[in-house]
């Protein structure tokens, strides 16, 4: 007995030396590659691709999608602010971001969207009590929600659409969340607030005197939800394959999402953290945030005319509110038909993950 | 041998020694993220946060306002309203507590409870409570500073030599002379080290209420500039923090020791 006990861990450790190693080796072979995202009803699809074993988001693990393109992806999840902080400072090499945020960092980090997630349709929205019948009635008031944000793009864009002047209305910094309790509590001043989801539904369901008086629909595909990754990251080895992982990931999840036996617990498994917002809502949450669900939705924007001009209002409304201090260079499909660019959309990766299913 | 006394020089040497080396570090982590990315501002170089310091002081185009000139006077504001309500209040409230039991018996357990809450963590009570606007820095701050503040009092209170007391009561004082004119003074020094104390936590609080309610003022521009990543100007911001903080600090202690030159001695 006691010889046996003796002799086992001799044995199990050299067993277990040749495991690591080899474990090891196969681990140095596939390139990792780390991915900065936040709760948000298309980002927070990788946190449910991690948790439905799609993909392993820790380091040196594999999910099957990983093995399938040889690569690592790391997850690292963060509030919005510090993930373009983390992604800004070179700390990771994609991140979930808006098409208006990501050309802050471009100037610095040449940058590619290679995949657009979703689009705010309804996502975003002012609120305003019964007693404002119309815009005009704000002149004088303040508006509050998040400055320099998409917030107060929705806002700005949507006065344009209206024929109103930006300079006729205030807009104050609030973060949406103080907005959304204010505006619930009716505390003195908050007549106004331009909120995202969950507030959006949240301060709706809880002030039924309170109605949506325009909303991002006004705006449709302007406010795009993407996956950016570094320029200098997809030329390392692995690059290539990295970016179509993430890709083949979004879709698996929205297959998912698509598929009636599985759709409401993926729902629910993406609002676990979203919001403490019902099936119901989740529901509604998926329509007013619209997935480009498919590699075909996904290329269509990416390709489309419309994604130039939206563009050259994005980085006008950025210039003038002072979000980014120049117009970074933009360019429009792969890196030798749009070379030397600071941010470059790029539906070809997309292209590849769809060939390849 | 531990303890040992060195000569003041010296001790100057090290101190300006630390701060070079703080800064010459800083100025290679810089140059290092420079030469992998030249045009990185999450580290910015030097010439990049004088760059910065440039956008923050001088009139914005837009707004037509300086930048740093509205966050001092919004902050400064909310910042020396909290200290002076919560500075006020505690003093009442631990000058009640230490020379009457009762209120002692009263205050203590709540003060001892929130004492151990950080304003930070309730700030969301505090929206709900007192709203938005300015009274919630005020009360904020007032009330992270407070039981602190008031617990030191109380106790200094308590320590006050009971001999000193009796012999001012012998010599005819009332009780309201004797809080003023005896305890209060030997109260006084603690409460401007505690003050001393507390100013740091109190701008932690108005740093974290102005991130996501202010429209102005020293976090707003922070939270701001942090996600534009223009690092360039939220370090300037982060250095004047701490030149205020320091520049407080050292106010308070000249006025202690003008007002109570016997407790120079006293604390040697």
């Amino acid at each position: 007995m006691n010889m046996k006990t003796n002799k086992t861990p001799g044995w199990t450790l050299a067993g277990l030396i040749l495991a690591f190693t080899s474990v090891s080796d196969s681990l140095a072979a596939v390139p990792s590659f780390s991915l900065a995202w936040s709760e948000y009803p298309s980002w927070s699809v990788f946190g449910v691709a991690h948790v439905q074993k799609l993909i392993d988001g820790r380091e040196g693990r594999l999910g099957p999608i990983e093995k399938k393109w040889n690569v690592d992806i790391v997850l690292k999840e963060a509030e919005y602010d510090p993930c373009l902080t983390m992604y800004g400072s070179g700390q990771c090499d994609a991140v979930c971001i808006t098409d208006m945020d990501v050309l802050n960092p471009s100037l610095t980090r040449p940058s590619v969207v290679i995949l657009p997630t979703s689009t705010s349709f309804g996502a975003d929205a002012l609120i305003v009590p019964n007693t404002i019948k119309e815009v005009k009635q704000l002149r004088g008031r303040k508006v509050y929600g998040l400055a320099k944000s998409v917030s107060e793009y929705c806002f700005v864009r949507n006065l344009e659409v209206l024929g109103e002047q930006e300079k006729d209305y205030t807009f104050s910094n609030m973060d949406p969340g103080a907005a959304a309790v204010a505006m619930q509590q009716k505390q003195k001043e908050i007549d106004a607030i331009v909120v995202w989801n969950p507030f959006v539904l949240e301060t709706l369901n809880k002030r039924k005197d309170a109605h949506v008086l325009f909303d991002s629909t006004k705006i449709p595909n302007e406010i795009i939800d993407t996956v950016a990754v570094a320029q200098s990251s997809l030329d390392k080895p692995g690059g290539r394959e990295f970016a179509c992982a993430v890709i083949d990931t979004f879709y698996a999840v929205n297959q998912r999402l698509t598929n009636p036996k599985s759709r409401d617990d993926t729902l629910i498994a993406i609002g676990e953290k979203f919001s403490h917002l019902d099936l119901a809502s989740m529901k509604k949450v998926v329509q007013q945030t619209k997935f480009y669900g498919s590699p075909k939705e996904g290329t269509d924007i990416l390709t489309g005319s419309d994604l130039k001009q939206i563009m050259t209002k994005v980085v006008d409304f950025c210039v003038k509110h002072e979000i980014v201090s120049s117009a970074p260079k933009i360019g429009y499909g792969s890196k030798p038909e749009a070379p030397g660019v600071a941010l470059r959309f790029d539906p070809s990766y997309i292209r590849i993950v769809a060939q390849k299913k | 041998m531990i303890r040992r006394p060195i000569p003041k020089s010296l001790a100057l040497a090290l101190g300006l020694a630390s701060v070079v080396f703080l800064l010459g570090a800083y100025t290679l982590l810089a140059r290092w993220q420079h030469q992998k990315n030249p045009d990185d501002t999450t580290i910015p170089s030097w010439s990049q946060i004088r760059q910065g310091l440039v956008t923050a002081i001088e009139v914005n185009a837009r707004t037509d306002e300086r930048w740093l000139l509205e966050d001092a006077k919004a902050s400064g504001a909310r910042l020396f309203a909290g200290l002076i309500v919560g500075v006020a209040g505690a003093l009442a409230l631990g000058m009640l507590m230490g020379c009457f039991t009762p209120v002692e018996a009263w205050c203590n357990p709540p003060l001892s409870l929130l004492a151990k809450i950080p304003p930070t963590a309730a700030l969301a009570v505090f929206f709900v409570l007192v709203g938005t606007e300015g009274e919630m820095y005020v009360t904020m701050i007032a009330f992270g500073i407070l039981p602190t503040l008031a617990m030191t009092i109380f106790l200094a209170v308590k320590e006050f030599p009971e001999e000193l007391q009796f012999k001012a009561y012998t010599l005819g004082a009332s009780h309201a002379e004797v809080i003023w004119t005896i305890i209060f003074p030997h109260v006084l020094p603690k409460l401007i080290d505690a003050v001393r104390l507390v100013i740091g936590p109190a701008m932690v609080f108005l740093i974290a209420a102005e991130m996501l309610v202010g429209s102005v003022g020293f976090g707003y521009t922070i939270r701001l500039q942090s996600k534009l990543l223009n690092m360039g100007v939220v370090y300037p911001y982060l250095a004047l923090l701490a030149a205020f903080g320091f520049a407080m600090d050292y106010a308070l202690y000249q006025l202690q020791r003008k007002l109570c030159p016997w407790y120079e001695g006293h604390r040697s």
